[in-house]
């Protein structure tokens, strides 16, 4: 099946297979750089975040993806949708702010009360005995939408035999590959 | 040099590129298109009184209610990259230890046209209003703003001030 590949693999030699790696290495480095840069530019650590529950329908259903921003020296303010994290949970979650409390001297010392447009209550039972959310939980504000392109990696997460075929088939690419 | 797998891939190539340039002429329209609606809106106090704030616990809190009518015309704000509009009620005030509080108290996804132009008649509090030290003891008057969330198709989120009272409004004085 593969015996095409790998005759074209042998014909490269040692010093193609390395630059071709070397090539490899330089797009994976590329994008981790594009992804930091953004982060710097958008104050936070994750400026492109998936939705991962349908608590915010109909405006945010599974899949879709959200830009976001982490506002410098500036409170949230009451109608922001946040994504935040519970220190101990894995998954972030998009809630929109519904009390915001703060000093107007220490406007980053803020306890915020968050709430989902589709949920009945507010977030107080997903804070985990916090009876506030803080400035240091919350990642950004969503700022843009793109609907359903974020929906690859969640069935990557889902089926993970169509990440490992992804991954192995651009390897494959990547070293075999000629330019 | 053409094989039909570099074909696919300068096809996939040129189709993503055509699309990411429509959406991104899509979002940019939306400021074009963006435009401010004006309501007027009125709020009286009604009482400051003891509930049950949440329905897992028995404690009671204070909770403030106010009574509001607002005429707000938001069709205006629907246009083609309009998913739906959130509008939402707040409450900005100033407590007795000089926090700053802003609250939500009612809120609803407008997702239509036809459901835009929004009138309430003494309406009521959609979510208990609390005071973050629990007691509305020596606040500040409050200043009330109905303001709107403009969520697209693809692009930008929108916010805006539907209209707000025009004069602060004094919490309730009697318990």
């Amino acid at each position: 099946m593969f015996s095409e590949e790998l005759k074209a693999l042998r014909r490269m030699g040692f010093r193609q297979a390395l630059l071709q790696a070397l090539n490899f290495c330089n797009v994976i480095a590329s994008g981790l750089m594009m992804w930091k840069g953004l982060g710097l530019l958008t104050n936070t650590e994750s400026p492109i975040v998936v939705v991962l529950s349908g608590s915010m329908e109909p405006a945010f259903y599974r899949g879709d993806l959200l830009f976001l921003t982490n506002p410098v020296n500036e409170p949230y303010q009451v109608g922001d949708i946040t994504v935040y994290k519970i220190p101990g949970e894995d998954i972030p979650i998009v809630h929109r702010v519904i009390e915001s409390h703060y000093k107007v001297d220490t406007p980053l010392v803020q306890d915020i009360l968050t709430k989902g447009d589709n949920n009945k209550y507010d977030d107080i039972s997903l804070y985990k005995r916090m009876k506030w959310l803080e400035r240091q939980h919350v990642v950004g504000k969503v700022r843009g939408f793109l609907p359903y392109v974020g929906y690859v990696t969640i069935a990557m997460n889902d089926f993970p035999q169509i990440k490992y075929a992804l991954l192995g088939l651009m390897g494959l690419f990547a070293l075999v590959q000629r330019e | 040099m053409h094989s039909s797998l570099q074909r696919l891939n300068n096809l996939s190539t040129f189709v993503t590129t055509c699309l990411l340039a429509l959406l991104a002429a899509i979002s940019l329209s939306s400021y074009l298109l963006a435009t401010s609606p004006s309501g007027a809106l009125d709020v009286s106090p009604v009482q400051i009184s003891m509930r049950q704030t949440t329905p897992w616990s028995q404690k009671k809190e204070e909770s403030a209610f106010f009574e509001f009518s607002f005429d707000a015309d938001l069709r205006s704000l629907f246009h083609w990259n309009t998913k739906q509009v959130f509008l939402y009620l707040t409450a900005e005030y100033t407590n007795r230890h000089g926090l700053n509080n802003e609250v939500v108290i009612w809120d609803r996804i407008v997702r239509r046209k036809q459901d835009a132009r929004v009138r309430i008649e003494n309406g009521q509090n959609k979510y208990y209003f609390k005071e973050h030290s629990g007691s509305f003891r020596n606040v500040s008057d409050a200043q009330f703003v109905l303001k709107y969330n403009v969520m697209p198709y693809v692009g930008p989120l929108m916010y805006g001030e539907g209209g707000r009272t025009q004069s602060s409004v004094r919490f309730p004085s009697r318990y």
